[in-house]
């Protein structure tokens, strides 16, 4: 993950320039509703992954705003990681098996974290699976707890579930990305999507210098219109299909370039097998660049993303997509599929384009090629949407809302 | 004298309602039974959802109705049954249910991908004191650029519909004498535009209908103030001319 320095003055007097006055003083007035309660954040890493990159602001935010919040970091061995790791992937449809082994290991862990940690906030705000069950063992009297699931549950493994459901159901409130991703719950439930950091380095200003710079030392300069998927290699996002809609897009529009780029295949042997899969099938294709990127390329893929005419998501199946919102931010033309997320960012012909085939990928990309005010339309309703609804001014309102409403 | 006029925010949380539809049929079994907050949700809050869009997206029904079953001639109609922000919730549901009823039975029978699902979402406001108040129409007017956009919705949008009658800043106008700033609030909202062009409207109608009640101010007061006053009018009007020359 790349560390921003926190600039002059803080991270609220810098959102001031991109959501108004008007927006944060009615997020301090809501602040000012938790005078005198103290959060306290529970995740599994400090580094690395979507959860950690929003809590390192998040946290600076809410302290900024006068909400004393403090981030604790639930420690583990191998055993409890793997434990978690595939619970993850079961939660999320793959099988996996679950043995009561593996549930004692995440016991263990449990009970040994719920002594160690500093859970002494009267909000206790728990990300994800792996640290549910501090509840069962360190719920003081008075203080309020919330489940925040970042991970889509609609496809969830019920041994999982069943395993997770009791302790889930101990807390107060339980918040979800998106209403798909809800599963049947006794307790008060919220959704609050997640939001993108505008000064983050995947999403900061670039100028026409550096976006030229970067593409240059990725030895793309010059060589567009570029058509791209920034995505890891996984066959949910459907980089075979998007070679499929290119060579439908190259038909007719012969200048048009595809650039696949993501990471997830050096540390993923399935995406490993993507990757080759993908590398052989372009062979056939004149035009296609398949790049990939180490974990924290995050100037590369602004600079990728803002040096592109189109921007697809073409993918099976999707979580929240927030690479939609990064690519809406900067104004880009997008052609996703509507699945998971997506059509919550995507409003079809006002901010992008939703798509439900190969064919339709095509036609919306050949679409968006020769139609510059078209893009131009729809990147800037797509900006103002993302203003609106996905930076983390938003998030932090809700979760501060969501507490608001405990007390 | 009327009390002064208390400013609010609102958050506005969202959650699951439990009723979800794949066709035409279960959208119109579905709005029958959804909460007021459902409908306030999906229809009344696109202002609040959108308030820097150009150009007001439709309302999640017809939005879906359009993507997700292919059905434009529907998805029009419900458009056009969600369109008026002040209607309240019940004529809006019907009006929804009646143009739902109007949908030709070819259309009636598409289903959803499962995918595609319409799951239906509630809104529970969270009210927030901003700490500033009008005691005046005048310092309503004034204050009005400073506002969230939350807080131009609550006011002049959910807080009529849910009968808060002390969050409607309309009422507490009309109720201050200055009824033409109300009305002129009321039209702006039926007008049903995105919520910031409305606002800055508003703002600017409001302003050009104070010009006279400030002309008479200013003629009563003493020549030397007036002077004073006339003097730094120019020399505002002169740096906003230099900004606007360099930033050209």
């Amino acid at each position: 993950m790349s560390e921003v320095a926190a600039p002059p003055g803080g991270w609220l007097a810098r959102y001031e320039s991109v959501v108004g006055s008007g927006t944060l003083r009615a997020l301090e007035a809501l602040a000012r509703r938790l005078r005198g309660h103290r959060i306290v954040m529970v995740n599994t890493t400090k580094t690395g992954g979507g959860v950690a990159e929003i809590l390192h602001r998040v946290v600076v935010i809410l302290n900024e705003l006068g909400v004393p919040t403090t981030w604790e970091v639930m420690e583990g061995d191998d055993r409890f990681f793997g434990v978690t790791k595939r619970m993850h992937n079961a939660l999320h449809g793959h099988v996996e098996p679950l043995t009561e082994a593996d549930k004692e290991v995440f016991r263990e862990r449990t009970r040994i974290e719920a002594d160690r940690l500093a859970l002494d906030g009267d909000l206790i705000f728990i990300h994800d699976p792996q640290p549910a069950g501090l509840i069962e063992h360190r719920r003081l009297p008075g203080q309020k707890w919330m489940w925040r699931c970042h991970i889509d549950l609609s496809r969830r493994d019920e041994a999982y579930w069943e395993f997770l459901r009791p302790l889930v159901a101990q807390y107060d409130t339980a918040i979800f990305s998106h209403i798909g991703f809800v599963p049947p719950l006794d307790l008060p439930t919220y959704l609050v999507p997640p939001s993108i950091d505008p000064f983050a380095e995947k999403n900061r200003e670039m100028d026409e210098d550096e976006i030229e710079s970067v593409m240059d030392g990725l030895g793309l300069e010059g060589r567009g219109p570029w058509v791209t998927q920034i995505s890891r290699f996984d066959r949910i996002k459907d980089p075979l299909g998007v070679l499929e809609a290119y060579r439908l897009v190259r038909k007719r529009r012969a200048a048009a370039r595809l650039l696949l780029a993501g990471g997830g295949a050096s540390d993923d042997p399935e995406g490993a097998e993507v990757l080759a899969e993908v590398r052989e099938r372009a062979k056939g294709l004149s035009g296609v660049t398949v790049l990939e990127l180490p974990s924290g390329s995050d100037r590369e893929i602004n600079a990728l993303q803002r040096a592109s005419t189109v921007v697809l998501q073409k993918s099976l199946r999707e979580g929240f997509a927030l690479t939609v919102s990064e690519a809406l931010w900067k104004r880009r033309a997008v052609v996703a599929s509507a699945v998971g997320g997506i059509p919550l960012q995507v409003l079809h012909e006002r901010t992008g384009l939703l798509v439900h085939s190969i064919e339709g990928t095509a036609l919306q990309t050949i679409r968006l090629l020769d139609n510059p005010d078209l893009r131009r339309e729809l990147g800037s309703e797509g900006r103002e949407h993302v203003r609106d609804n996905f930076l983390h001014t938003r998030e932090v309102r809700d979760y501060i809302a969501a507490f608001v409403s405990l007390l | 004298m009327i009390a002064p006029f208390c400013f609010q925010s609102v958050a506005h949380l969202e959650a699951p309602a439990g009723l979800s539809a794949s066709s035409i049929d279960g959208l119109r079994e579905a709005i029958e039974r959804a909460p007021d907050d459902s409908i306030f949700q999906h229809v009344t809050r696109i202002l609040a959802r959108h308030p820097h869009a150009r150009d007001l997206p439709g309302n999640d029904f017809a939005r879906w109705v359009r993507t997700a079953l292919q059905a434009p001639e529907a998805a029009e109609r419900l458009a056009f049954a969600g369109s008026d922000p002040s209607r309240p919730l019940a004529e809006v549901r019907a009006a929804l249910l009646a143009a739902l009823g109007g949908v030709p039975a070819r259309d009636r029978r598409r289903e959803a991908a499962e995918d595609a699902t319409f799951h239906f979402v509630r809104a529970r406001s969270v009210r927030v004191p901003l700490d500033v108040e009008a005691a005046t129409p005048a310092d309503a007017v004034s204050l009005w650029p400073q506002l969230d956009a939350a807080a131009v919705f609550y006011h002049l949008i959910e807080a009529p519909l849910r009968g808060d009658v002390d969050g409607s800043l309309a009422a507490w106008l009309r109720a201050a004498g200055a009824t033409g700033l109300a009305r002129a609030a009321e039209e702006e909202v039926a007008e049903g535009r995105p919520l910031e062009r409305f606002r800055r409207e508003l703002g600017a109608r409001w302003r050009r209908s104070q010009i006279g009640r400030r002309v008479a101010e200013k003629a009563s007061a003493p020549e030397a103030e007036r002077r004073r006053e006339a003097t730094a009018a120019m020399a505002r009007l002169a740096d906003r001319l230099r900004e606007e020359g360099e930033a050209r």
